[in-house]
């Protein structure tokens, strides 16, 4: 089924456009520390507002263009004509931890002088802005992720257990769930951040914006997969298992829930996207993650200061770029998933 | 984008400014007080409205009430005082009195109140005002912040009338501020706030919704008069028909027609405000410079170099040897031996890469601070202090000789073998602060400190630095400046603001011993030179013994129409130093 679902998937064009860009951009938060040419805090204050540096391609090797710093009070930079310095490729760099256990220090491009490479900018404090988006990208999409399988945990546990058992139960699950969906979300947000954090260390914090985000999100899958239960279980094959003699445990965990997975697969990409602008959200506020950490939307953070506009710092904005991305990503996927489960709601001109 | 940016500006730029009041008064001209005032600078015209903006609200208009910048800072416009201080030189000058005398005991200091001066309601200036002010501020009933500046050690100086223009003001011990504390406190007006300091409701006088109903209630002394307050929009006060100076051609001050003050959201609003040609005057921070510096021209301004600024920004260690109630260590002891070691702090010192702070984070608009006061303060910054120019070799001899060994991992252990490593606090609304921090911990890490960051919001911190003292490391800055009597609570070891140890019964060290020595006599004299020498030994002591490892202090900007002439910018405090005098040939339409 699985496979079946895959092939109908990447037949659309826009199933396969953004499954191939969530793919890259996963497999890039994965491999970060290999991709980078540095670590996220190594600084250079001699170099700071650095613009991107161009690669040009001069003696048979892709060279990176050296730059001078003409104005230290406006952060100009100037090209040096004729001056690169080359790629060099696989070579040895600052030691890393690949998933955080394998060690290693190959990266795959760094540059021998103490001329820095700087595909994206270099930030306030000379930091690369591609190392901070990669290392970034991990934290921003993987609380996606595990937020999206809490969720989906909650609220098919919940969902399903209010739908079947009803009564007492359901009353319960669903006056929370409305509390939960009347409260406006980011004031929520805020107010669980602050209640929770005031003594929480730097590191705690993407754990905890999981929890929170996690917290608050279950409450729509959780109606959803009750609304679903409450239908099927008056379908002939629930009954047929009733009269079989079934435990209703099993009734529930073996038929009932399985036929909402469809459901939860969609929900799921779609929600997606949620949790990553809540991080973002988060972040940029000064709530989430905390330097020397880098998420997109701490990035994104940093760069609301208005000189950032008015000097056309327009690097720092690239982590806004990806969050478009993924989001767009995302959703496209998720249109294209459900066209795939369930030809039916197809939307018209599609 | 480059084509965004001026767009967005004209977009801003259409907003309407519906600040000059429609319809045009002439000015009330009044006969000018026997004790006239004359101005040396260059006589200009009458008119014009001068246009600034400001973050945030007053929260009052009673400077008994008063305790923020903003609220003092409008008080300062309609409140004059015995004295004025120059802020651009640094001197005491004469404003409600035109002399003082002080008897040999140095303790015995008589005013003669300028004669012929009005508030801006007509009635005349006495000594019954300057003796009902002192009344106010010492009445227990109306607690207030000037109470406790206006005392030696607890003990309140003593005012009395010898005729209508003359007081006489006697402190119980030499009081070496005496003269520049005198002249921050605006005298009040009897006739008018008498019957509110009789029935109990002084502080309840001058507040906000009086400020808005009945401007003209809050009498004015000073170069302006209250005209109308609008919470969140603007604060206008206009020319006081009875002010006390006037120019050489007899014409009285100020030139201004209105002062409008336009309260913004935040900072960002208010830079903006300026940049695109909407206000006239407006402190700027040296990261912002470079692109308003781009509008100069269109907009018609000027940005002026202040020079170094008063703040200082430094880091420290928590020192405090106590426990909490439940008897754990504020500190773990084997990093309060670290803290405690001099050697360390200077290793740390030496290990900051000021001039690349300098360079990357403050645009290189800066410099490296080693002591206490900044240049800013001309009059008592002492520039020989001991350095610690970035160094980490030298850092790595000094944490050897205080038993540091680096193992073959990069990471610095003390003698029994702990592994160096401190969390760093700091507020996290600061964000050329939050940069410097991520700087410092890179600058650690080349000596093998780890340093862990964490910002907090400010009450928090404040909370930690001062209550609960459960901290290792922190960064925050200060405002210097002014008189050396200021920085008490800072440097004497029983004082609150003495952050790596704060509320000591008897000093930890010898070296807080002398300080708080130095810091009692040169209080106890009137002679500036005597006192210079004492707080010069201050800002020795500090720089060698490093409590509080000195960073950066960035330089200061003011920005200004260039239609305004006879602008004369302190370089600390105010903006612009003599409002009253500022005149323009470009009226505003």
């Amino acid at each position: 089924m699985a496979a079946d679902l895959l092939r109908t998937l990447l037949r659309r064009p826009a199933g396969l456009i953004s499954a191939t860009l969530l793919c890259l951009l996963y497999g890039m938060a994965l491999f970060a520390p290999f991709l980078s040419p540095t670590i996220p805090s190594a600084q250079n204050l001699q170099r700071t507002y650095h613009p991107p540096t161009a690669l040009v391609w001069q003696k048979g090797h892709l060279c990176v263009q050296l730059y001078k710093l003409i104005d230290p009070s406006t952060a100009s930079y100037q090209a040096l004509p004729g001056q690169a310095t080359p790629l060099s490729w696989f070579s040895r760099g600052t030691p890393y931890k690949l998933f955080g256990l394998i060690p290693g220090d190959r990266h795959l491009f760094t540059v021998s002088t103490p001329d820095p490479v700087y595909l994206l900018g270099s930030d306030a404090t000379g930091r690369d802005v591609f190392t901070r988006l990669l290392y970034g990208a991990g934290i921003s999409l993987s609380i996606g992720l595990i937020g999206v399988a809490l969720t989906s945990f909650l609220g098919l546990t919940i969902g399903g257990l209010a739908g079947y058992l009803g009564g007492w139960t359901d009353t319960l699950a669903m006056r929370l769930t409305e509390f939960l969906m009347a409260v406006p979300g980011l004031y929520l947000l805020l107010a669980l951040r602050a209640a929770l954090s005031s003594r929480f260390p730097s590191d705690a914090t993407f754990l905890l914006i999981v929890v929170i985000l996690s917290a608050l999100g279950w409450a729509g899958t959780a109606r959803v997969v009750r609304g679903l239960v409450l239908s099927l279980r008056e379908r002939p094959f629930i009954l047929a298992s009733n009269i079989l003699g079934q435990r209703p445990w099993t009734i529930l965990f073996r038929h009932l829930l399985p036929n909402t997975f469809s459901y939860l697969i969609v929900a799921a990409t779609l929600s997606v996207p949620g949790y990553i602008l809540g991080e973002a959200a988060l972040s940029f506020l000064g709530l989430g993650i905390q330097e020397p950490a880098s998420s997109w939307g701490l990035m994104l953070g940093q760069a609301q200061d208005i000189k950032i506009f008015m000097l056309n710092f327009w690097w720092l904005l690239t982590p806004g770029v990806a969050i478009i991305l993924t989001v767009i990503a995302f959703n496209l996927l998720g249109d294209a998933l459900r066209d795939a489960v369930d030809p039916r709601f197809r939307l018209p001109g599609k | 984008m480059p084509g965004c940016v001026p767009l967005l500006l004209c977009l801003i730029g259409l907003v309407p400014i519906a600040c000059t009041p429609k319809n045009k008064e002439t000015r009330m001209d009044h006969p000018l007080p026997a004790g006239i005032d004359t101005a040396r600078t260059e006589p200009g015209r009458r008119g014009g409205v001068f246009i600034d903006s400001t973050p945030g609200e007053p929260s009052t208009f009673n400077p008994l009430v008063s305790e923020d910048a903003t609220s003092s800072g409008f008080i300062g416009l309609f409140l004059d005082s015995l004295v004025r201080n120059n802020a651009v030189t640094q001197e005491v000058e004469p404003g409600l009195a035109t002399r003082w005398d002080i008897a040999p005991d140095n303790k015995t200091f008589t005013f003669h109140l300028r004669p012929g001066v009005l508030w801006s309601d007509g009635h005349p200036f006495s000594a019954d005002d300057v003796v009902f002010t002192f009344q106010a501020i010492y009445d227990s009933r109306y607690p207030n912040r000037a109470a406790f500046d206006l005392s030696v050690d607890g003990k309140k100086f003593t005012i009395e009338k010898i005729d209508d223009l003359t007081v006489r003001l006697t402190t119980p011990e030499i009081y070496a501020p005496f003269l520049e504390t005198v002249g921050g406190v605006g005298l009040l007006p009897k006739h008018e706030l008498e019957s509110a300091f009789r029935d109990g409701s002084l502080l309840k006088a001058w507040n906000v919704s009086v400020a808005q109903k009945e401007p003209h209630r809050l009498l004015a002394t000073g170069a302006f008069r209250l005209r109308s307050y609008q919470p969140a929009e603007r604060i206008v006060f206009e020319a006081n028909p009875h002010y006390w100076r006037a120019d050489a051609q007899g014409v009285r001050l100020p030139y201004v027609d209105y002062l409008v003050t336009k309260l913004v959201k935040d900072a960002n609003a208010s830079t903006l405000a300026f940049a695109t040609g909407q206000t006239d005057a407006e402190g700027l921070s040296p990261d912002n410079v470079a692109w308003i510096d781009r509008y100069a021209s269109r907009y018609g301004f000027s940005v002026f170099n202040r020079g170094p600024s008063p703040n200082t920004g430094f880091i420290w260690f928590n020192q405090n040897p106590g426990h909490d109630s439940s008897g754990k260590p504020f500190v773990p002891p084997h990093k309060l031996a670290w803290f405690t070691d001099r050697r360390f702090r200077q290793a740390i010192s030496h290990g900051i890469d000021r001039d690349g702070l300098v360079r990357g984070v403050l645009f290189g608009r800066g410099q490296p601070l080693w002591g206490p006061e900044t240049p800013a303060n001309k009059k008592w910054y002492n520039p020989n202090v001991t350095q610690y120019p970035y160094n980490p070799a030298r850092s790595r001899a000094l944490l050897a000789e205080a038993g540091f060994t680096i193992g073959s991992d990069q990471k610095l252990r003390d003698r029994a073998g702990n592994v160096v490593e401190f969390t760093l606090n700091t507020n996290q609304e600061n964000q050329l602060r939050a940069n410097m921090a991520t700087a410092f911990k890179e600058n650690m890490r080349d000596l093998g400190i780890t340093v862990n960051l964490s910002f907090l919001d400010f009450g928090t911190l404040v909370g930690k630095i001062q209550d609960s003292y459960d901290y290792e490391a922190g960064m925050l800055g200060l405002t210097g400046g002014g008189d050396p009597a200021g920085g008490i609570s800072v440097f004497s070891s029983k004082g609150r603001l003495h952050q790596w140890y704060p509320n000591q019964k008897t000093p930890a060290t010898p070296w807080e011993a002398r300080i708080d020595q130095l810091m009692s006599d040169q209080l106890h004299t009137l002679d500036y030179p005597t006192r210079k020498k004492y707080f010069d030994e201050v800002q020795k002591i500090m720089s060698d013994e490093t409590p509080y490892i000195y960073l950066v202090t960035a330089n200061a900007y003011v920005g200004l129409k260039d239609r305004w002439k006879n602008i004369r910018i302190p370089p600390l405090g105010s903006l612009v130093w003599n409002l009253d005098e500022l005149w323009t040939p470009l009226l505003t339409p």
